[in-house]
């Protein structure tokens, strides 16, 4: 398509679920420890369902890195990797769902999410989704190695972003950005607030948020930032669903 | 030498994936260094533009299919259908209420499925099945067994589209579903079927001196920063990412025996390669063997 054709389609977006609140729940960093950090989160979840209607996204974890190791092992491409890694927080996502059933919590696959998300949240009082996006073997290769690039924060950001949502919360073990890794090293800085572009520049060794949510937020209509909270610290989950400054923000 | 798994459970790699991060660009570099498997080295991915084919009705799709019938013996294909003139419709009618590009990829997608179902009842006769995304595990069994497969061209994103760096239209349509499926596949062969001879130096239906470009690199391509192309840019992209597609092909559907020509190695059309040496040393097979010769109609 010619460059000018897709230059005027530049025009504004609406939001169609603009009052909806995306939480994702990390899988190494807080599914995988079980019911002592997945309990009282999900507790604070419920006790927010009055408030705030939040769809729940959950990541994989210990056992996508296991199918990862020996899918690589046997020569498999990336977007056969990407299939078998999203059944790893399928898994997860199906046993929140579980957990938060009681309180009208529905499991929506990823066609139901097109079809039937606004409905479900009418009826239902909130759905848990499978946060890896629904890629599969149309996966991205990515530019280093063989991983693949799009998880459970880009897909948690996907559904905030077509949806419009107020807010995309990405709950994991640490308090958030450091300038480097606080559990190896002590001179490590918190980051409370940064731009996505700034991020990137830093290039720094490791970071607690895929890469491709920072670079999808460079591309933001809607949804133009992310807050990487501790989902292990009680009341930091409501403090991030009222707009108030925990964790660190990243934003457009 | 790696070290042994100290629990069996696990390689080097393996225990270091389980206990570091995965934006770690050391532990991304170490996957780099495992074999690439094609895991179907002698499919072809064939690519039938929606607006170039598939719009012209009869008197472009129906030489084309008997085209693809003559060929069903001698190569394997998975058939992708593009969208079309009703995507450009459907877009600017989204566009325009204001809705996101992940719905817009979810219209398109309608729109690439009706193309893909029109070709499936012109190839029913010939025992051809149309598989959506879902069903692809079922899709080497298809091949085997008919020699072809249609599907949707478009990448299975639909929400989880990402928004284009300009504009409103979804950058990964059925040009990039079909690439990523050669890719995936480690396919023999990436081709696109349009209604040009391939690639030239400006769109040759507006701009009458407009230059035939034989055979480019992906890397001269981007850098010229054409206006126009004659493939969606996040193939070109992605391209450069690629492990297995090397390269791929563009052919003019209405011109009987390009395609043919295309599938039998000749250098028909315009073929953008990839410049520099594979990324990294793949077990590839010798000489693409083929199917398995008991299995060859």
């Amino acid at each position: 398509m010619d460059k000018q054709v897709i230059a005027r389609t530049e025009s504004p977006v609406r939001a169609i679920l603009p009052n909806l609140n995306v939480v994702q729940i990390g899988g190494l960093s807080i599914m995988d420890r079980g019911h002592t950090s997945v309990l009282p989160l999900l507790d604070e979840i419920v006790a927010n369902q009055d408030r705030h209607t939040q769809v729940i996204g959950v990541g994989p974890g210990v056992r996508a890195r296991h199918i990862l190791s020996v899918g690589l092992d046997l020569g498999l491409p990336t977007g056969a990797l990407a299939t078998l890694a999203a059944k790893s927080s399928a898994q997860n996502a199906y046993m929140v769902s579980c957990l938060l059933a009681s309180h009208g919590f529905v499991y929506l696959e990823a066609p139901f999410i097109v079809q039937l998300l606004p409905a479900m949240l009418a009826a239902a009082r909130g759905a848990v989704f499978n946060g890896i996006p629904p890629y599969d073997l149309w996966e991205h290769p990515p530019e280093i190695g063989k991983l693949p690039p799009h998880g459970s924060d880009a897909g948690a950001y996907l559904v905030g972003e077509v949806f419009g949502a107020r807010t995309v919360i990405l709950l994991k073990d640490v308090d958030g950005l450091y300038t480097a890794d606080p559990k190896t090293d002590p001179n490590a800085t918190f980051i409370p607030d940064i731009s996505a572009a700034d991020l990137l520049a830093k290039q720094l060794p490791t970071l607690p948020i895929e890469p491709a949510v920072l670079h999808l937020l460079t591309r933001a209509k809607l949804v133009k930032s992310v807050r990487i909270v501790n989902g292990l610290v009680a009341g930091n989950l409501t403090r991030a669903l009222d707009g108030e400054p925990v964790g660190t923000f990243i934003h457009h | 030498m790696p070290e042994p798994p100290h629990d069996g459970l696990l390689t080097d790699l393996g225990r270091r994936l389980v206990s570091s991060s995965l934006t770690d660009a050391a532990i991304q570099k170490a996957t780099e260094a495992t074999p690439n498997l094609a895991l179907l080295p002698w499919v072809n991915v064939v690519k039938i533009g929606g607006q170039s084919i598939m719009d012209r009705g009869r008197s472009a799709v129906w030489p084309l299919v008997d085209e693809i019938v003559a060929n069903l013996s001698r190569h394997k294909m998975i058939l992708g259908t593009g969208a079309g003139t009703r995507a450009r419709h459907v877009y600017s009618l989204a566009i325009d209420l204001g809705l996101p590009v992940g719905v817009l990829t979810v219209l398109g997608t309608a729109v690439a499925w009706q193309n893909a179902q029109m070709l499936q009842y012109l190839l029913a006769k010939h025992g051809i099945a149309f598989l959506e995304p879902e069903g692809f595990n079922s899709l080497p069994h298809y091949l085997m067994e008919r020699g072809a497969v249609i599907c949707q061209g478009m990448p299975p994103y639909k929400l989880w589209e990402s928004n284009p760096t300009v504009g409103r239209i979804p950058p990964e349509r059925t040009d990039t579903g079909c690439f990523l499926i050669a890719e995936v596949f480690g396919a023999r062969k990436m081709i696109y079927v349009k209604d040009e001879d391939g690639l030239f130096t400006a769109d040759p239906k507006k701009d009458p001196t407009a230059v035939h470009i034989p055979r480019i690199s992906v890397q001269e391509l981007l850098a010229r920063d054409l206006n126009d192309l004659v493939v969606e840019r996040a193939v070109l992209n992605l391209m450069l990412n690629a492990r297995n597609i090397r390269e791929i092909q563009f052919v003019n559907g209405l011109k009987p025996g390009q395609l043919t020509a295309a599938l039998d190695g000749e250098p028909v059309g315009t073929i953008i390669y990839k410049d520099g040496g594979p990324r990294t040393g793949p077990p590839t097979p010798p000489d693409n063997p083929g199917p398995p010769a008991g299995l060859r109609s």
